[in-house]
C-alpha cells in the first residue's frame, strides 16, 4: 500500500513539476554538430554559443550538440515525428540525413534571408546554389573542401635523392627506393571505405572522365561500364599493382594515417585538406604531431599528380562544406525567423569565422577574416594550395549514396585484389539501374 | 545405483593433462582480460599525438590534464548523477513491477496468462534498434494528447507539455519497459519454483494477495532480484543509442553520451577518449567488486528451472 | 459457495493489479512500437513525416522478397550463424566445464578464476574494439610479429646468396629473383632490369646495408586479405565473443552445480563412480534446464548482438563481418531506408523463434530430470 502511495506521490510530481510558465524569450531551436575532439571545441561553446546567449537574452537559445550517427539518426527521428528544429547544421549535397532535408524540401533558401550585403565577402564558390542538392542555397557552405591534398614529406624524399613528383611516371619511380629503406609511398588508410572514393578516386575519376560525365553518369544518360570510366578504375587498380600504394592500407584504421607520415614511415599521404588538422599543436597538452618549427621546412602539399591519359588535368575533387540551415518550421516573418537569423548572421560574422580559423578548424569562406598571422605555417600553407586548385565533383556528393556505397566496398576490394575494374563497373551499374525512378 | 568402476584413462585425462590445459585456457582468458584494463589506463595518460606515434609503449610524457579535459567537455559531473537516477530508479522499477507481475502469473491462475506471459517472452527477441523511431513519434504523440487533455479539461494554459519526452520520468519509464521481458521471465519461472503450499497457507489464513506478496514471496526472491539487477545495471548505465534519440535537453544526459561526444571520425582525440573511457568504466568496476558475492548467489537462482 | 466466488474475484483482482502496470508499459514502450515497425516493414514509406505528412500505405512483403534475394542479408545472416554456434557449443560448454572444474575443485583459486573470468563483462566494447584493431588491422601487431618473422627467414636466405660478399653479376640478379616473395616482384614491371638498376646504386662495402634494403624489398609481407574473406574474418570476432561471455555461463552453471545435494554426490563417490559417471549421471541432468535457458539466452544475445562487432570491425572490411543488427542499422541511418530496416528486424525475430523452438525441441528429448 504504502509502495503504491510513493509511486502515485512521485507521479504526480512529475506532472505538476515541469508546467512551467510560459516564458518571455523566443524560444529558438538549434541542432548543432560538433565534435568535442576536434580543434577548437571549446572555443565553438565559448565564443559561439554561450556569448550569442549572453548578447540575446530575448532569445532562448535551445541547443542540442551531437555527433556523426548520433547526429543523423536524432534528425531522422525529428522529420519522422514532425519535431524540426529551426537550425540545422548540415551538408550542400545527400549525405546522410541531409538526404531527407534536401528531398523533402525541409530547408529555407538563406539568399533572401541573410541578404546580399551580409554575402558579400562570401566567396562565389560557396554562394553557388548549384552546388546544392536542392539547387538554393539551403546551406551557408562555411568552407571549401578539397578532399584531395597529397601531404609530401619532402625531406624524407630529399634524403632519399628524390624530390615530390609531378607525374605519375615520377611517382612510380619512387617505390623501389622508397620501399627498400622501408617507406610507404602513398599512404591511403581505406579501412572506413570512403577515403579511397572520397579523398582519391573522385579526383582520378575528375581527371579522367570529368563532371559532365559524372552528370551524365548520375543521370542514367552514360554508363559506368564505358571504357572510359572502367579505364579511371583501371588506374586506381595500377596504383596498388605498381607498389605505390601497399595494400595493406585497405584495412588500415583511419585514424592510422597521421601517425604513420609524422614518424616517417610513409612519404607520401593523400587525404581531404581538413586532416591538417590532425598535426597541428594540440592546446591542451602542447603537443603536436609535427612540430610547427617543421612544418614549412619538411613537408609540402601538393595535388596529385598528372596522370597518363588525362583529359582534365590540374583538377582536385572539392566540395562546398557544411554550415547551417534555416528549416521550415521556421515561419515567415516570425519572431523565430528573426532569431535563426540573428544566429546565423551571428555564426558567419567576422567574429565568428576568425575564431574558426584561429583554432583550425576550418579555413572560412568568409574571406575579410583570412589573417593568418600568429598561426601554424600548415595554416597558410593548406590555404595556399586550395587557392592553386581548380575543383571537380567529390563522388559522394553526387552520386546517389545505393551506387557510392558499392563503389566505396568495390574499391576497397580492388586495393586487397579480390575485385576487377571490370566487375567493378558492372556492379555499380547495376546498382544504378535498381534506384527507384 | 550401480557404478562402472573408473577407467584409468578417464582418470588420467581429469588428472593432469586435463588440469594443465584447463589453467592455461583460463590463464589465457584471465590475461587477455586485465591487459585491456591496463592498456587502457596507461594509454589515458599519453597525449594524442604521442598515441599516435606509439599505440603500445609506456606514455613518455604523462598528461593527467587528459582527465580534467575529459571531466568538462563531456560533462561528466552532469551526466554521472544521470546515469546513476535512470539506473537505480530502472532497475528498482523493473524489479518491482517484474516480481509483482511474476506472482500473478505464477501463482494465480487466469486465462489470460498464457497470452500475457506469452507476449512478455516474446518481447525478449526484440532488439530496441528496431523500435526507436516509432517510440519517439509514439512518445511525443502522448505528451500531447495529454496536454490537449488536460487543456481542454482547463487544467493547464501551457501548450508545450512535457511529461514523457524529453523528460526523466519519460526515460525511467522507457527504461523500465523495455527491461520488463526478461526480468518478467526470470521472476516467473523463479516463482513457479515457490511451493504453492506456502501460498495456500497463506490464503487459508486470509491474508490478502498483496500481504502475500510482501511477506513470503518477496523475502524469498532475493537470488533472482539479483540477477535481475546484474542484467538491467549495466544494460542501463551502457544505454546510449535509445537515450539519445529520447532526450535531447542537455542536462538530463547520460554518462555514455558524454563520452559518444569523443567520437571524431576527423580527428579522434584520443587522450580525451581513454580517459573518458576510463572515468566511464569505474562505477561499473565498483559496482562489480562490491556485488561480486550476490552475483554468484543470485545468477544461479534465476536460472534454476522448475 | 459465495465465499469461492468472493475470494475468485479478489484473486482476479489482485493478478490484474499486479500485471497491469508491467503489461501498460510494455505495450506502450515495446508492444506498440513493434506493430507499427511490422506495419512499416510492410510499407513504401519514404521518409519525412510519419504521421500526417505524405500518406504512406502498406505495399505487402516486398522488402522480405528483397532481402531473400538480396547476398547481404544471408551473408549477415550466416555470421549471425556462426555466432550462435560459438555462443551455443563454445560459451556454455566452456562455461560449463570451467565450472565443473572450479566445484569438483579439480582446478584450485576458484574464487579468483570466476571473478576474473566474469570481468570482460565490464569492459568498455569501445576499447575491446580498439585493442582488437591495434592488433590485427594493417599497421598493428599481428602484422609486426608477421613481418619480422618473414624478413628473419629472407635475410637467412640472403646471407646464402651473399656468403662471398656483394659481387655484381647477372647469375647475382637470377639467384635474387628465386629466392624473392612472388607478390613483392609483381611490383616490378621488368624484374630482371629493374634489379639490376637497383644493385647498380650500391658498392660493395654497403653490403650490409643492400642486405637490410632487399629484405624490405624482397621478402614476404603480411597481406590483409587473408582476414579479410567472408568467414575467415569472423574468426577474430568470434574469438572475443568466446572470451567475453564465458564468464556468464561459468558462474551460472557453477552456482546451480553448488545447489546440487552433496550427499548425493558423496554416496555415488562410495558406490565407486568415477569422475566421468558423476558428471554424466548427476550433474548433467540436475542442470539440463540452467543449460537451455543459457542456451535461448545465448540464442537471444547473439542474433541481436550489435555493440561488439561495431567497435571491432563495424562490420568490415568491405561488409564482409557484418551481421543483421548492423546491417539493420546500416539501412535505417545510412540508407534512410525505414520499411527495409524494419523487414530486417522482424526477420531477426523469426530467426530467433525458430531456434529457440528447435531448442526447446532438443531439451525434450534429451533434457533430464530435476
Amino acid at each position: 500500500m504504502k509502495k503504491i502511495l510513493f509511486f502515485a506521490l512521485v507521479l504526480a510530481l512529475a506532472v505538476f513539476l515541469p508546467m512551467t510558465a510560459t516564458a518571455q524569450a523566443t524560444p529558438l531551436k538549434f541542432l548543432y554538430y560538433a565534435d568535442a575532439t576536434q580543434a577548437g571545441y571549446q572555443e565553438d561553446m565559448d565564443e559561439f554559443i554561450q556569448k550569442f546567449k549572453d548578447d540575446n537574452p530575448d532569445i532562448d537559445l535551445q541547443v542540442e550538440i551531437l555527433f556523426s550517427q548520433a547526429y543523423h539518426q536524432k534528425l531522422g527521428a525529428y522529420i519522422a515525428s514532425g519535431q524540426l528544429p529551426d537550425v540545422v547544421y548540415m551538408w550542400p549535397t545527400n549525405r546522410d540525413s541531409s538526404l531527407l532535408l534536401h528531398s523533402l524540401k525541409l530547408v529555407r533558401d538563406l539568399k533572401p534571408l541573410l541578404g546580399a550585403d551580409f554575402l558579400k565577402p562570401f566567396t562565389a564558390s560557396a554562394l553557388n546554389p548549384n552546388a546544392q542538392a536542392s539547387k538554393k542555397l539551403a546551406e551557408l557552405p562555411q568552407s571549401f573542401t578539397y578532399t584531395t591534398t597529397v601531404y609530401v614529406n619532402k625531406k624524407l624524399l630529399a634524403d632519399n635523392g628524390l624530390t615530390p613528383p609531378k607525374t605519375y611516371a615520377q611517382m612510380k619511380a619512387m617505390v623501389t627506393k622508397l620501399k627498400a629503406k622501408g617507406v610507404q609511398t602513398l599512404l591511403l588508410p581505406d579501412g572506413d571505405q570512403w577515403p579511397a572514393q572520397s579523398c582519391l578516386f573522385s579526383t582520378i575519376a575528375g581527371r579522367m572522365v570529368g563532371d559532365v560525365f559524372t552528370d551524365n553518369l548520375v543521370a542514367g544518360k552514360a554508363k559506368f561500364t564505358s571504357p572510359s570510366f572502367v579505364a579511371a578504375l583501371t588506374f586506381y587498380a595500377t596504383l596498388f599493382k605498381d607498389g605505390v600504394i601497399d595494400k595493406n592500407n585497405m584495412t588500415m584504421g583511419y585514424g592510422d594515417g597521421p601517425g604513420l607520415l609524422a614518424s616517417g614511415k610513409a612519404a607520401m599521404f593523400v587525404d581531404g585538406d581538413w586532416r591538417v588538422g590532425a598535426y597541428l599543436t594540440d592546446k591542451s597538452t602542447g603537443q603536436a604531431l609535427i612540430p610547427p618549427d617543421n612544418q614549412a621546412t619538411d613537408f609540402v602539399f601538393i595535388n596529385f599528380p598528372a596522370i597518363p591519359n588525362e583529359k582534365f588535368p590540374g583538377v582536385a575533387s572539392g566540395i562546398a562544406g557544411v554550415g547551417l540551415g534555416i528549416t521550415t518550421a521556421v515561419k515567415p516573418g516570425s519572431d523565430v525567423e528573426k532569431a535563426a537569423v540573428k544566429l546565423l548572421k551571428w555564426y558567419y560574422g567576422p567574429e565568428v569565422q576568425a575564431m574558426k580559423l584561429r583554432t583550425g578548424a576550418f579555413i572560412p569562406t568568409r574571406t575579410d577574416v583570412l589573417n593568418f598571422e600568429g598561426l601554424e605555417p600548415f595554416n597558410k600553407m593548406i590555404n595556399d594550395y586550395k587557392n592553386t586548385l581548380k575543383p571537380s565533383y567529390v563522388i559522394d556528393g553526387v552520386w546517389h549514396p545505393d551506387v557510392f556505397n558499392v563503389l566505396n566496398a568495390g574499391l576497397q576490394a580492388i586495393g586487397l585484389g579480390s575485385e576487377t575494374p571490370a566487375g567493378l563497373a558492372k556492379k555499380l551499374q547495376a546498382a544504378q539501374d535498381g534506384l527507384p525512378k | 545405483m550401480k557404478y562402472q568402476v573408473r577407467s584409468p584413462l578417464a582418470s588420467r585425462f581429469l588428472g593432469t593433462t586435463g588440469r594443465t590445459v584447463a589453467y592455461v585456457v583460463m590463464g589465457l582468458f584471465a590475461a587477455m582480460t586485465i591487459y585491456p584494463i591496463l592498456w587502457l589506463l596507461l594509454n589515458s595518460f599519453k597525449s594524442t599525438p604521442d598515441f599516435r606515434l606509439d599505440k603500445i609503449g609506456l606514455p613518455p610524457k604523462w598528461f593527467p590534464v587528459n582527465y580534467a579535459g575529459a571531466w568538462t567537455v563531456g560533462e561528466f559531473g552532469k551526466f554521472i548523477p544521470n546515469s546513476l537516477l535512470y539506473t537505480a530508479a530502472g532497475t528498482l522499477g523493473v524489479l518491482f513491477f517484474a516480481i509483482i507481475a511474476g506472482f500473478a502469473f505464477a501463482k494465480i491462475r487466469s486465462r489470460a496468462t498464457p497470452v500475457l506471459y506469452g507476449s512478455f517472452v516474446m518481447g525478449i527477441l526484440l532488439s530496441i534498434q528496431s523500435v526507436m523511431v516509432p517510440l519517439f513519434i509514439e512518445v511525443n504523440q502522448l505528451d500531447l494528447l495529454l496536454g490537449a487533455l488536460f487543456q481542454s479539461l482547463g487544467i493547464m494554459k501551457a501548450t508545450s507539455f512535457h511529461l514523457f519526452y524529453n523528460t526523466r520520468l519519460g526515460m525511467i519509464l522507457i527504461y523500465i519497459g523495455s527491461g520488463l521481458p526478461i526480468a518478467i521471465y526470470l521472476s516467473t519461472e523463479y516463482i513457479r519454483g515457490i511451493p504453492g503450499a506456502l501460498v495456500e497457507a497463506a490464503r487459508i489464513d486470509g491474508a490478502s494477495f498483496f500481504a502475500i506478496f510482501r511477506s513470503v514471496i518477496l523475502p524469498l526472491t532475493a537470488p533472482i532480484a539479483t540477477t535481475i539487477a546484474i542484467l538491467q545495471v549495466p544494460a542501463i548505465w551502457n544505454e546510449f543509442a535509445l537515450i539519445n534519440i529520447i532526450i535531447s535537453k542537455n542536462e538530463l544526459k547520460s554518462l555514455p553520451l558524454g563520452i559518444m561526444r569523443f567520437d571524431g571520425t576527423r580527428m579522434t582525440d584520443y587522450g580525451k577518449i581513454f580517459a573518458a573511457l576510463v572515468v566511464g568504466m569505474m562505477p561499473m568496476l565498483a559496482f562489480y567488486v562490491v556485488f561480486r558475492k550476490q552475483i554468484t548467489k543470485g545468477v544461479a537462482g534465476g536460472a534454476l528451472k522448475g | 459457495m459465495e465465499l469461492a466466488l468472493r475470494r475468485r474475484a479478489e484473486e482476479q483482482r489482485a493478478y490484474w493489479l499486479f500485471v497491469s502496470p508491467a503489461v501498460i508499459l510494455y505495450a506502450l514502450v515495446l508492444a506498440f512500437p513493434i506493430v507499427v515497425s511490422i506495419l512499416l516493414s510492410l510499407s513504401n514509406y519514404n521518409g519525412g513525416l510519419m504521421f500526417g505528412g505524405k500518406p504512406w500505405s502498406i505495399v505487402g512483403l516486398q522488402q522480405y522478397g528483397k532481402l531473400i534475394h538480396d547476398p547481404q542479408f544471408w551473408l549477415a545472416f550466416r555470421n549471425n550463424i556462426y555466432i550462435v554456434l560459438i555462443s551455443a557449443f563454445g560459451q556454455v560448454p566452456l562455461g560449463f566445464v570451467f565450472a565443473y572444474l572450479i566445484y569438483r575443485k579439480i582446478v584450485k583459486g576458484g574464487e579468483f578464476w570466476q571473478a576474473i573470468l566474469y570481468a570482460p563483462n565490464i569492459i568498455s566494447v569501445v576499447v575491446l574494439g580498439l585493442l582488437w584493431k591495434m592488433i590485427v588491422n594493417s599497421n598493428g601487431l599481428l602484422e609486426d610479429v608477421l613481418n619480422r618473422l618473414y624478413a628473419h627467414g629472407f635475410l637467412g636466405s640472403l646471407n646464402h646468396v651473399f656468403a662471398n660478399g656483394f659481387v655484381m653479376s647477372d647469375d647475382l640478379v637470377r639467384q635474387l629473383i628465386k629466392i624473392a616473395d612472388p607478390g613483392a616482384l609483381a611490383t616490378f614491371s621488368d624484374p630482371f632490369t629493374d634489379l639490376k638498376d637497383f644493385l647498380a646504386g650500391y658498392t660493395p662495402d654497403q653490403l650490409s646495408v643492400l642486405k637490410s634494403d632487399l629484405t624490405n624489398l624482397l621478402a614476404r609481407r603480411w597481406s590483409p586479405e587473408f582476414m579479410a574473406r567472408p568467414g575467415v574474418a569472423m574468426l577474430p570476432i568470434l574469438f572475443v565473443f568466446l572470451w567475453c561471455w564465458t564468464g556468464l555461463y561459468l558462474i551460472m552453471f557453477l552456482a546451480n552445480m553448488q545447489k546440487i545435494d552433496k550427499e548425493i554426490i558423496e554416496a555415488a563417490r562410495i558406490d565407486g563412480a568415477g569422475e566421468g559417471q558423476v558428471l554424466s549421471r548427476i550433474v548433467l541432468p540436475s542442470l539440463s534446464g540452467v543449460i537451455a535457458n543459457a542456451v535461448i539466452l545465448c540464442i537471444a544475445g547473439s542474433l541481436n548482438s550489435f555493440t561488439l562487432i561495431w567497435a571491432m570491425t563495424g562490420g568490415g572490411p568491405m561488409n564482409v563481418t557484418e551481421v543483421l543488427s548492423i546491417y539493420m542499422y546500416r539501412t535505417a541511418v545510412v540508407s534512410v531506408n525505414y520499411p527495409l530496416s524494419n523487414a530486417i528486424a522482424m526477420s531477426i525475430v523469426a530467426f530467433s523463434l525458430v531456434l529457440i523452438a528447435l531448442t526447446k525441441l532438443v531439451e525434450k528429448r534429451w533434457g533430464g530430470r530435476e
